[in-house]
């Protein structure tokens, strides 16, 4: 938008010229038309809860305490200011004081823990009730690291261990660039297949699975990868209106 | 005043300081609680605050203020005060912690008027060569006795005290007393955090001894007390043997919050000298190169060395040990990186007044004004943009477009021994020209490549920092500490440490693989709108809406530099390529060199109309490059600029330069773009200068 000029004073509300008035005493001459009515709506406000105070203290008007009360529960809520100064110097003092920390050398990318990035996925996978014979035991697949493509190691996976359905539930929204990066797949036994969003192969390295164990398996995980291609954030919402049956989500 | 001697009795006679406390109640003459004149409570502040500020402390027991006031820099008073004001509860005092804590009145507050102008008088009546140092008083008597009187809600004294005397003060303080026009009660203040910081901290002034004692002289006479009372309290007066400074010395000095610099603030050390690089064997694989070698030597294989600056074996003394911080280690792309660096060198332009660079814009279109930030890559390959809209977007300035890595399906299937893996991992389908990184809820105010170009951080008025992955495309940590706007943000010269700056008043150093920072760089009395690295990363410079700029040391965090001079808040900084200035430009149109190792400043340009977002010295600091938003791009010399320094021991002693008015023999060129403010300069490896803005059509 571009900077406006003020309402002309013929057609304005005098509350908005009042407004505008206010402004320009206040030294700003350049703002968007809708500074105003936002300025507006908070002197609303301000005033709503001006007479609500003033009211409870049953008084006829309302003074300058209902003025004073309503700022100070609205600043309370709605701004916070920095924190002052001798707090400032006294933890800058503090965090000042640890020598910097040695680097290690061949770390690959220096990132930290895994709880403080944003690389996990947030999504998971809904298994499908297809007729595909439970293995023995429980697979669980290390997550792979598509992203960074230096020597990350592989971690693996701590997923939740019992038996539960997984769920695809994508987030509606979630920034295109997350999709499909990393994500962590479970088979759990008690369902007839999961679904895997990894297109393993067993000829992938870091993927710490016994291939045989797989073997049917991972012929039915690549037909069903094959609709899916990249795992991109559209195909696991289409997914779940694929699965009729079943949308109890975890 | 009352009320704050006997507060202190208490406070000694709980701490069992029984000699002080006979001592100040036999000064103070109190007989249980008869208290005695007002002059004779400054003995209590002698005897509870640190040594005066003055040469003379007998002089300053006498002449200080009570020193209960938070104003005391010692900060143990201040602990005193605010732990008494929190724990005492006294039978006969009411209100002694609003007295501890708030601001002490001197006087009457009716009689202020009189005072500041019985002030006023003396200095217009004085001499001449006194009167331009005298008059440094004015605004800051001016803004402490207001915020007092509007503190202590005397609302009718502190409005007519303004409008009395507020068209007195220089033109450079108008913004600071449009501020304080609005700010008539005391609930105005209870969120400004900078008028409360500016409040509780002295403000500096440089006087000379000559001009000093005939202020003292005049302030200690009896009818003048009070207001030697407030001087006393609220300004700290650095004093220098020499000559009074002129009107334009002073003018060129001041003009921030806090007043000047003290001398001693700028005595520490500074290692403003550059790394060593590492030495290592340029493979000369290359043919052509070989046909530019001049001397006639036979085409040996000679490794080319880096000329920086490792002719001489010896440490530069003015260099930080290779290991007083610790950096990362040079990966081999990182040597590759350097290799490639040094080819560029050598086919780099020299730049002088007679070889201007050419300059090429990168105007981006359609913005809507909401580009707030750009970056450019040290090989100048990739241009970031940082909008309002939250969106981060990355173009290839190369014909060589940006691709991500492929997905875990088709980097299954590659080859891995194959030689250009690195290729191969690379996804063709999705490659593109520009690439968009969505993720911060906020405006996004900085950006900076890594000098590696894996990684990308972006700064937002979110309150976070956040690391993209330039291979994935992807948002990798969100860094939060900052709960405020962040303003600027950058990447250190050798990757991993980054500084980022913001709303809190704040600098904080982080390490990419650390969640929380690992220095806090605090000092400023405003908002910290620029952030930058020394070359060597062992310093950091940040420049603040507080019109100064500090220089910080990484590896304790202490402030080591302090420059005043700017009218305005800082928004731009750039170091010289040797490391030894600093050239900074702010919203009053000038831009200003400054000497880091004596801490002085050394030059004026004055040229710009409007605020300068950019400045960037060419690759070997020969020219020095300022951009601003009054659409114009202009070429300064930075070698003239430098040159010829009095570095006699006067002007280091007391940091007083004459700047001589040479603004006009430095500029080298301008150049006008059509209405397009510039936001950001970069000097390629052959010192072809970059910029880059977006078109406004107002």
């Amino acid at each position: 938008m571009e900077a406006a000029k003020m309402a002309s004073p013929k057609s304005a509300p005098k509350d908005a010229q009042v407004m505008a008035q206010i402004l320009k005493d206040m030294g700003i001459t350049e703002y968007e038309p809708r500074v105003i009515n936002q300025m507006l709506e908070f002197a609303y406000r301000l005033n709503w809860a001006m007479g609500i105070y003033s009211s409870h203290a049953k008084k006829s008007s309302v003074d300058a305490d209902d003025v004073r009360l309503a700022i100070q529960c609205r600043t309370d809520q709605s701004f916070t200011s920095p924190p002052p100064r001798d707090f400032l110097l006294d933890i800058a003092r503090q965090k000042n004081q640890t020598p910097l920390p040695l680097i290690k050398p061949y770390a690959g990318p220096r990132l930290p823990p895994d709880r403080y990035c944003l690389t996990a996925p947030n999504y998971r996978l809904k298994a499908l009730q297809k007729k595909v014979s439970s293995t023995a035991g429980r697979i669980t697949v290390p997550r792979l690291s598509v992203g960074a493509v230096s020597s990350r190691p592989s971690t693996p996976t701590l997923g939740t261990p019992s038996a539960q359905t997984v769920s695809v539930s994508a987030k509606v929204g979630a920034p295109v660039s997350l999709a499909g990066q990393r994500f962590t797949v479970q088979i759990p036994s008690s369902q007839p297949a999961g679904k895997s969003a990894t297109p393993t192969t067993p000829t992938v390295q870091n993927v710490l699975i016994n291939p045989s164990l797989i073997g049917p398996k991972n012929i039915l995980i690549t037909t069903n990868m094959v609709s899916q291609g990249t795992a991109s954030d559209p195909n696991p919402l289409k997914r779940k209106h694929e699965d009729e049956d079943d949308y109890d989500t975890l | 005043d009352r009320q704050t001697l006997v507060a202190v009795l208490q406070f000694l006679r709980r701490s069992n300081l029984r000699e002080s406390e006979e001592i100040l109640r036999r000064e103070a003459r109190l007989l249980g609680d008869d208290l005695g004149a007002a002059a004779l409570s400054p003995a209590s502040a002698g005897l509870l605050a640190g040594s005066g500020s003055e040469a003379d402390p007998g002089e300053a027991l006498l002449g200080r203020g009570t020193g209960a006031a938070p104003g005391a820099i010692g900060g143990s008073v201040a602990t005193v005060a605010t732990s008494i004001g929190g724990a005492v509860v006294v039978e006969d005092q009411p209100d002694v912690s609003a007295v501890l804590s708030a601001y002490n009145q001197q006087g009457d507050p009716t009689l202020y008027e009189e005072y500041y102008s019985g002030l006023k008088h003396f200095i217009e009546c004085s001499l001449d060569c006194h009167r331009a140092e005298l008059s440094q008083l004015f605004y800051p008597l001016f803004v402490h006795m207001y915020l007092e009187l509007v503190y202590n809600q005397h609302e009718s004294e502190a409005k007519s005290f303004f409008e009395r005397f507020h068209g007195d003060q220089e033109c450079y303080y108008q913004d600071d007393l449009r501020v304080l026009s609005s700010l008539t009660k005391k609930e105005h203040m209870k969120g400004n955090e900078t008028m409360l910081d500016f409040r509780t901290s002295k403000f500096v002034l440089r006087i000379s001894r000559d001009s000093y004692q005939l202020l003292k002289r005049h302030l200690q006479e009896k009818q003048n007390n009070q207001i030697w009372n407030i001087v006393q309290e609220h300004l700290y007066i650095d004093i220098f043997d020499g000559m009074p400074r002129s009107k334009q010395q002073i003018d060129a000095m001041v003009g921030s919050l806090a007043g000047e610099a003290k001398r001693e603030a700028n005595k520490a050390k500074v290692f403003f000298g550059l790394l060593k690089e590492p030495e290592f064997d340029v493979p000369l694989d290359d043919e052509d190169e070989e046909g530019e070698n001049e001397e006639g030597k036979p085409k040996k294989k000679k490794p080319k060395k880096d000329n920086v600056g490792s002719k001489s074996k010896k440490q530069d003394p003015n260099a930080p040990p290779q290991n007083r911080i610790p950096l990362p280690e040079l990966k081999d792309s990182d040597k590759l990186d350097k290799v490639m660096n040094m080819k560029e060198a050598a086919r780099r332009v020299r730049l002088g007044p007679e070889c201007l660079p050419s300059i090429c814009f990168y105007t981006f279109l359609n913005a809507y004004q909401g580009l707030t930030a750009v970056d450019i890559t040290d090989d100048s390959s990739m241009i970031v943009g940082g909008f309002a809209d939250s969106t981060v977007r990355v173009w290839s300035v190369t014909p060589k477009k940006l691709r991500s890595v492929k997905t875990a399906a088709d980097l299954s299937l590659i080859d891995k021994e194959s030689d250009d893996v690195l290729e191969r991992i690379m996804d063709e389908k999705t490659a593109s020209e520009l690439k968009i990184l969505y993720g911060h809820s906020g405006p996004v105010y900085g950006t900076s490549f890594s000098p590696d170009r894996n990684y990308l951080l972006s700064c937002s008025e979110d309150g976070t920092v956040r690391l993209w992955s330039l291979q994935t495309f992807t948002c990798l940590v969100g860094y939060k500490g900052h709960n405020y706007p962040v303003w600027d943000t950058q990447f250190s010269p050798y990757g991993y440490y980054f500084v980022s700056g913001g709303h809190d008043r704040v600098a904080r150093l982080w390490a990419t693989d650390h969640y929380q920072p690992l220095r806090i760089f605090a000092g400023h009395l405003a908002d910290v709108t620029c952030t930058r690295f020394h070359p060597n990363s062992n310093y950091i410079a940040t420049g603040s809406a507080d019109r100064t700029i500090r220089l910080w040391d990484v590896l304790n965090g202490n402030c080591v530099r302090i420059f005043t001079g700017h009218k305005g808040p800082i928004h731009s900084l750039a170091f010289s390529p040797n490391g030894r200035f600093l050239a900074t430009g702010a919203t009053d149109g000038r831009v200003l060199l400054w000497d880091i190792g004596h801490g002085l400043m050394v030059g004026e340009l004055k040229g710009h109309t409007d605020t300068i977002y950019a400045l960037r010295f060419s690759r070997d600091g020969e020219i020095l490059a300022s951009g601003s938003m009054d659409n114009t791009v202009r070429l300064w010399d930075a070698v003239k600029a430098f040159e010829d320094l009095e570095t006699d021991d006067f002007t280091t002693a007391t940091g007083h330069i004459n700047l001589p008015e040479n603004s006009q023999d430095l500029l080298l060129g301008t150049y006008m773009t059509k209405s397009t403010p510039v936001v950001h300069l970069h000097f390629t490896r052959r010192n072809l200068l970059l910029a880059a803005g977006a078109y406004s059509s107002q």
